[in-house]
């Protein structure tokens, strides 16, 4: 089978920077245009293919980058991510219901409640390893999704409903035309994977991978195995909380019932799928486990079934994902010339 | 060479009810290598566990310097001055040669997850350090020319000098080897006795496990033998040779000799 990661990196290295300049600029444009390809094949047959850009595409690709993180690179098996989400979403929903921030200004705040959900969540279970931690963490997420379902102060069953759009930057948030969401997400996408990119080939990268590989040894060649693995559940955390609070800003109604294990799952999945521990994979994974579903809706019932299947062959082919990590012999790091971002 | 740089006091550790190590008293000086030796099971790798923190001593203490040591984390001792190889190689599979050796120059480095993320000067700057710190350790190891390749497709014997060097990446006073000569050939043998040489050469100080006693022989300065959890002997390479209460844990007992 051949080596697409391996082939594009290939490419990669061959190019000098004006060639690497318009690869960027020629993906970014395709990519960009998409919204405009709706009445083409590509159409989804009963949701709006602008909207399935914005949700699931968008938000899966964003959640599966911050998901990424803590799975891919650190080796922390979580299956409680949707709990931070739902943390972004909720403080978007209160307090874009109940005072007068927009959605900008709630942000930062539900970014930061999600990491404070991190922490709290990390600090007693990351001295459990492997599918202690997996348990753990799925029970966390249950937690979240159970007090929400109980606490009459934030709607209970019925969720919070209208919950305002982002105010416009010059143009307006439209629920029939959604091309500015999902600009507004591909430019969210960009910023994630410009910060994990630079994070991964500097210390931080090798601590993460480092722990993946041997925990015990990396603690013994100096690296602060507690800390960092805190670090990565946070970060992972907070891009989780992000996509939380733009998803409910967007969506104008949340209810637990956006929250179960099966999006936690999913998102799992994504990662899996395309490739765990490389941001390019884990992208194209999101991408088409986020469109698949939608595509086939025509098939009714049978579309969960499909979808299902399509996973199982893939993974029989390709174990490691459709793009897997690094495989190749080369550094990430360049003789003496610093980090290459 | 003559400062105490590393002291274990009354060194006891049980595991329910075995005594693992029973009382052992070592002194490490300044500067020498010293060869813990001693049969399979003695408990030369359970002293290295006490030392770099992996178990906790039952009674007794490590001194580096005037520092207690035991009870520490795992990685501050390390940031200490004590780094170690292990017996069954554990290098990180999935990174290259270099990245290795720059993840234990890492524990010099003070940047943390914001800097790195910001690109602050000082995280630039200790980036490259780090780089070029980690490229000098493999010319001195001399597996520089390794240095791209994943550390899993690595010959066997450059992934023993591997671990050596993501040691030495660390910036060790003391440098704790694991059986690092084991499974190789008598020229493999001999060209690593000359690099642990190198390495105290130039202001190492170094406590080595082996089995090979030419080895031992060639390079330490002092032996120290290990039986059963105590100490029996501790004193010049060609001394412990012929004492016999080491040829007799080593070979055991005639029945007719008592």
């Amino acid at each position: 089978m051949i080596n697409l990661r391996d082939k594009g990196a290939e490419f990669w290295e061959r190019s000098n920077r004006p060639v690497r300049v318009l690869t960027v600029f020629a993906i970014m444009a395709v990519v960009a245009a998409l919204p405009y390809a709706g009445n083409t094949f590509l159409q989804t047959p009963v949701a709006a293919f602008d909207a399935v850009l914005v949700y699931p595409m968008g938000m899966f690709i964003l959640m599966a980058l911050g998901l990424n993180v803590v799975v891919g690179k650190s080796g922390m098996l979580d299956l409680g991510y949707v709990a931070f989400f739902a943390v972004g979403a909720y403080t978007m929903a209160i307090l874009g219901t109940r005072t007068g921030l927009n959605t900008w200004e709630i942000m930062p705040i539900g970014i930061a409640a999600a990491m404070f959900a991190g922490v709290l969540l990390a600090i007693p279970t990351l001295r459990l390893r492997g599918d202690y931690l997996a348990i753990v963490t799925l029970g966390f997420g249950e937690i979240v999704r159970v007090s929400a379902l109980n606490t009459e102060a934030i709607g209970g069953a019925l969720g919070i409903a209208g919950v305002p759009f982002p105010p416009g930057l010059g143009f307006e948030y439209q629920l029939l035309d959604q091309k500015y969401f999902y600009w507004t997400i591909l430019v969210m996408i960009l910023l994630v994977i410009w910060v994990i990119r630079r994070l991964t080939v500097r210390r931080p990268g090798r601590a993460w991978e480092s722990i993946r590989q041997d925990e015990d040894a990396a603690e013994l060649m100096g690296v602060s195995t507690y800390k960092y693995k805190i670090w990565a559940f946070v970060f992972g955390a907070a891009i989780g909380g992000g996509a939380g609070v733009f998803y409910a800003s967007r969506s104008m109604v949340i209810a637990p019932d956006n929250f179960t294990l099966n999006t936690s799952i999913l998102i799992l999945a994504c990662v899996v799928f395309g490739g765990m521990g490389n941001i390019w994979g884990v992208i194209v994974g999101a991408t088409i486990l986020g469109y698949l579903p939608d595509r086939f809706r025509f098939l009714s019932d049978a579309r969960l079934l499909l979808f299902g299947l399509v996973l199982v062959v893939f993974m029989n082919l390709r174990p490691e994902g459709i793009l897997p990590r690094k495989k190749r012999e080369k550094a990430i790091v360049k003789k003496g010339s610093g980090a290459s971002l | 060479m003559s400062k105490t740089i590393l002291n274990l006091k009354d060194l006891t550790i049980k595991f329910g009810g075995v005594t693992a190590l029973n009382s052992v008293n070592l002194e490490l000086k300044e500067g020498e290598i010293l060869a813990l030796i001693g049969p399979n099971g003695a408990g030369k790798t359970t002293v290295f566990n006490l030392i770099t923190g992996v178990y906790k001593p039952t009674s007794g203490n490590v001194f580096l310097g005037d520092l207690a040591i035991d009870g520490k984390k795992r990685h501050h001792i390390t940031k200490l001055g004590i780094a170690r190889t292990f017996q069954n190689i554990r290098l990180f599979g999935d990174m290259t040669t270099l990245e290795n050796v720059i993840t234990g120059t890492d524990v010099r480095n003070k940047v943390g997850l914001i800097g790195s993320m910001f690109g602050t000067p000082r995280s630039r700057r200790e980036e490259k350090a780090s780089i070029a710190k980690a490229y000098e350790i493999l010319k001195f190891i001399g597996i520089d020319e390794y240095a791209d390749r994943l550390a899993k497709n690595l010959p066997y014997g450059v992934q023993r000098r591997l671990e050596i060097a993501r040691a030495l990446g660390t910036e060790p006073k003391i440098l704790l080897l694991d059986e690092p000569a084991a499974g190789f050939n008598p020229q493999e043998k001999v060209d690593l006795a000359a690099i642990i040489k190198k390495i105290r050469d130039a202001g190492y100080t170094i406590l080595l496990i082996e089995h090979d006693m030419s080895l031992i022989m060639g390079i330490s300065d002092r032996v120290v033998v290990l039986d059963f959890g105590q100490k029996i002997a501790d004193d010049l390479p060609s001394v412990v040779q012929n004492d016999p209460q080491v040829i007799a844990a080593y070979l055991g007992v005639p029945a007719d000799a008592s």
